[in-house]
């Protein structure tokens, strides 16, 4: 009865994210048009799972601080009550799909494909539902195990599930003065947001009791919503059902994301899918200039900071790709000049040490170059995803110059540029020798060039020029 | 729609077998040449009719200097002597030129530890020669001692030497002569490649894709397969436009995926034999049976004696321990009391911080003193304070501040 609890707990956001996603008709025409039916479901589910989240938590941070204890009914009849409003509203205007959602199960397990295609898509959704089975089995049975998930996340996720509120967290001096004797909490991170430890709180209210294992269930779910995602931004960019599904394989199966999911408990995972999700919104929004794109985009962005601190900083750099999406003329040449200011002034800046989100600026004229390396070419935490990132910018870089990937460039630069900041210019530098940092940061943005690599190769594949053979062209015709 | 007046040359699906043998021949260009230039390089003898590798456990194997016992098969070293050396010797026959390498298999090597290994000849019988050896992640890499002018005739003694300090056991589980023959040379690498890897510490941070020392990291063999085949198939189609040309792109992703989804089957195997552990270890139990049965059930269990001893929350708890992961930890397990510990260094709270009816949880910290007489504690030289002790299990106390 428990576990039916949570699994309906877990259920909650998810439906509220789809209802309100389907209120919205987002993604545009979704329920009717056909490139709606090719990946505006998947869509709508991935991104549905993300926006719940957010909601939910938004919304655990309203009773709080309304002062109404964090419970079942506090929580869970509010939310149900809001989603089931949204879906019947959606549904009066046919917003939802409801014959894409008939015909997944039908496309999952008998795709419209033929011959070695059909067997390659069985296979490979037979490997995904293995690799979910195999995390979600390591969710299930191990206990918190991650050092900083039970030293600055699952610290606050305790307390605020046995008082039932959100209680405050401050540093050791406020703790030692007296804080601590006025209620407030100490943990290592005590500035960390609130987002996580809100959903692991709910996890354990909608399972009726305190569980460590039991609370991440959220974790694998977010690597399904991504996954989803994935495949659907991949079929609404056009390409065939089992490109998308490779697409999305490559992103579930970075090893250090599936690692993020077994060992839940880090606001890594969040992050990365939170930032990706917003990216793709905002790739949408440059191609059809959708406000229900740039809204979710802006909506997922300004969510960035209440995961990680970082999210600020990767929050920002969708920036620069919204300036080339707005000023296609100058935009380039406004990026790059600010990318040369932004590097003068972070150098002005490392003279001094200043302390930046909790980390000093420090110009290190010998950053550990070779842990970058071992960890990005010659370690298991990325597959060949730096290989393909290497060939594919020197291959591909005229056309990521070049819409439509222009503004999505930008983006994964400024995210590029930001960890090269990260690695050669703060004291997280120090932490790359023993790769305490260097993985994690990455993690964020891995996803985001996994789809980045993936729409290059649709557009490379495409800008083949016609020299192209008779028989050829009469087998496609055919 | 009519594309051409030209005949076609050929029909699609000889065109479509065309590409797959093209493609396929490329690919088995990469793999052959790839493996065959990592084997000119790294094979340092004959690469076939070598003599069989020559194997010895650790408790065929002699503790000269230092202090050790054995275990299950292997040495375990506890401690130096007093010039800080141990030394690890067994007697051979073996011919040098037919084993150009040497590898030991010792594990749990902490920084700071110098290796080197001592051999003597039957040419020299009187001399010992001295070879110093890399040690990596806690493991010695094997030793190349082809090149070395003294590794000749018949070698009729080996050792290690170990130099420095250690405090936590070292482990010897054997030694081994090799032959390196190519056969050899790709099983090593084989094994290392699909040497599982369970979780720890630093799983969240980084993962090493199979044993911690790699001669060969898989990903970059294949990578560079991937960029042969794919330049060779390339070529190809440049020769051949006409039948190649438009699946360039399609047959290129094609040996990308490949070889993604080879390491993405060894992470799998992996990730199989993990699970299997962790069923093995906490299928069934409750969340505090399976925080029992983890790596620190003996914390978990004192944490919760003291929670039994302790009002209900909240209260101010103190929490002290010399290692890391037991201050860490038992902070943890003792929220959602008020818990305050250091999650950096091993320091103690100044006295002044503690009030009445605080709590200080100590385990396994040293500079803890308690005068039961007096009802007086202190801790690393600070001012006394009053204090009852509340708990006494094994290496963990419980006191309340009066």
């Amino acid at each position: 009865m428990a576990y039916l609890a949570l699994a309906l707990g877990l259920a909650l956001p998810w439906m509220l994210g789809f209802a309100l996603l389907c209120a919205c008709d987002w993604p545009a025409g979704s329920a009717v048009t056909e490139r709606g039916a090719a990946g505006g479901t998947a869509l709508r589910l991935g991104y549905g799972y993300i926006v719940g989240l957010l909601l939910l938590t938004l919304w655990m941070r309203v009773l709080s601080f309304a002062g109404i204890s964090l419970g079942r009914l506090s929580i869970g009849v509010p939310l149900l009550a809001l989603a089931a409003a949204l879906l019947a509203w959606a549904r009066r205007r046919q917003r939802i799909p409801l014959q894409a959602l008939r015909a997944a199960p039908r496309v999952l397990l008998a795709p419209p494909l033929s011959g070695w295609q059909r067997v390659a898509w069985r296979l490979l959704s037979c490997w995904l539902a293995l690799r979910f089975a195999l995390l979600a089995a390591e969710v299930a049975w191990r206990p918190l195990y991650p050092w900083n998930a039970w030293v600055e996340w699952a610290t606050k996720a305790r307390v605020w599930y046995e008082l039932g509120r959100i209680v405050p967290f401050v540093n050791a001096d406020a703790w030692l003065a007296g804080a601590g004797a006025a209620g407030a909490y100490f943990d290592a991170s005590p500035n960390y947001p609130a987002t996580v430890p809100l959903l692991q709180v709910w996890s354990c209210i909608a399972l009726g009791r305190w569980d460590d294992s039991a609370m991440n269930w959220p974790w694998p779910l977010m690597l399904l919503a991504l996954s989803l995602c994935v495949y659907g931004a991949l079929r609404d960019a056009g390409l065939p059902l089992l490109g998308a599904l490779v697409g999305a394989y490559l992103v579930a199966s970075l090893p250090l994301l599936d690692v993020h999911v077994a060992l839940a408990g880090y606001a890594d995972l969040m992050m990365a899918c939170v930032y990706t999700l917003s990216a793709l919104a905002f790739y949408r929004w440059t191609l059809d200039r959708d406000r229900r794109d740039a809204a979710l985009a802006l909506l997922l962005a300004l969510a960035c900071p209440l995961i990680e601190l970082p999210g600020v900083i990767w929050a920002a750099t969708l920036l620069p790709g919204a300036v080339i999406a707005l000023l296609p003329r100058q935009g380039p040449r406004l990026v790059a000049l600010g990318f040369g200011v932004a590097a003068l002034v972070l150098l002005f800046l490392a003279q001094s040490s200043p302390l930046i989100l909790g980390h000093s600026l420090h110009v290190d004229f010998e950053p550990p170059w070779r842990s970058l390396a071992e960890a990005y070419f010659l370690f298991a935490n990325w597959h060949l995803l730096w290989y393909a990132v290497a060939a594919l910018s020197i291959i591909g870089a005229r056309r990521l110059a070049r819409p439509p990937l222009v503004a999505l460039t930008a983006v994964v630069v400024s995210g590029l540029a930001f960890l090269g900041v990260v690695f050669t210019l703060t004291n997280l530098a120090a932490w790359m020798a023993d790769f305490t940092a260097v993985n994690r940061a990455t993690l964020h943005l891995a996803p985001l060039l996994v789809m980045l690599c993936v729409l290059l190769w649709r557009e490379l594949s495409q800008a083949r020029p016609a020299a192209v053979a008779p028989v050829a062209l009469a087998t496609a015709d055919a | 729609m009519p594309v051409s007046s030209a005949p076609p040359a050929t029909t699609p699906a000889a065109a479509s077998k065309r590409v797959r043998s093209a493609s396929l021949g490329a690919l088995a260009l990469g793999v052959v040449s790839c493996v065959l230039g990592y084997l000119v390089l790294a094979v340092p003898g004959a690469w076939f009719g070598a003599a069989p590798q020559l194997q010895w456990t650790g408790r065929e194997l002699s503790l000269t200097r230092g202090a050790g016992g054995f275990t299950a098969g292997a040495m375990a070293l506890i401690a130096p002597d007093a010039t800080r050396t141990v030394v690890v010797s067994l007697h051979t026959t073996l011919r040098a030129q037919d084993y150009p390498v040497v590898a030991w298999n010792v594990t749990a090597i902490p920084d700071g530890v110098e290796a080197a290994l001592l051999w003597y000849n039957d040419l020299q019988p009187s001399r010992l020669f001295s070879r110093p050896l890399t040690v990596e992640a806690g493991r010695i890499a094997p030793a190349l001692l082809r090149a070395d002018p003294h590794w000749i005739g018949r070698i009729d003694g080996l050792a290690l030497v170990l130099r420095g300090s250690f405090a936590e056991p070292i482990t010897v589980h054997g030694v081994a002569a090799r032959p390196m023959s190519a056969a050899q040379v790709l099983g090593d690498r084989l094994g290392e490649w699909l040497a599982f890897e369970p979780w720890n510490g630093a799983s969240i941070n980084t993962l090493t894709g199979g044993a911690d020392a790699q001669d060969l990291p898989l990903p970059i063999l294949l990578a560079a397969v991937v960029g042969v085949a794919a330049l060779a198939f390339a070529a190809l189609a440049r020769w051949k436009p006409e039948v190649l040309g438009p699946a360039q792109g399609s047959v290129i992703a094609a040996f990308f995926v490949a070889a993604w989804f080879i390491l993405d089957a060894r992470w799998q195997w992996n990730l199989v034999r993990q699970v299997e552990g962790t069923y093995r270890q906490y299928a069934g139990k409750s969340w505090q049976d399976r925080h029992l049965a983890a790596e620190d059930g003996p914390l978990f269990a004192f944490i919760e004696k003291v929670r039994a001893k302790l009002p209900a929350p909240p209260v101010r708890v103190f929490m002290v321990a010399d290692a890391h992961y037991f201050r860490d930890r038992g902070a943890y397990h003792l929220y959602p009391y008020n818990v305050y510990f250091d999650p950096w260094s091993n320091t103690t709270p100044p006295s002044s911080a503690v009030h009445a009816g605080d709590y200080l949880v100590v385990y396994q910290r040293r500079g803890v003193e308690y005068n039961a007489a007096e009802q007086s504690l202190r801790w690393d030289g600070s001012p006394p304070v009053k204090a009852e002790l509340v708990l006494l299990d094994g290496p963990g106390s419980l006191f309340r501040i009066l």
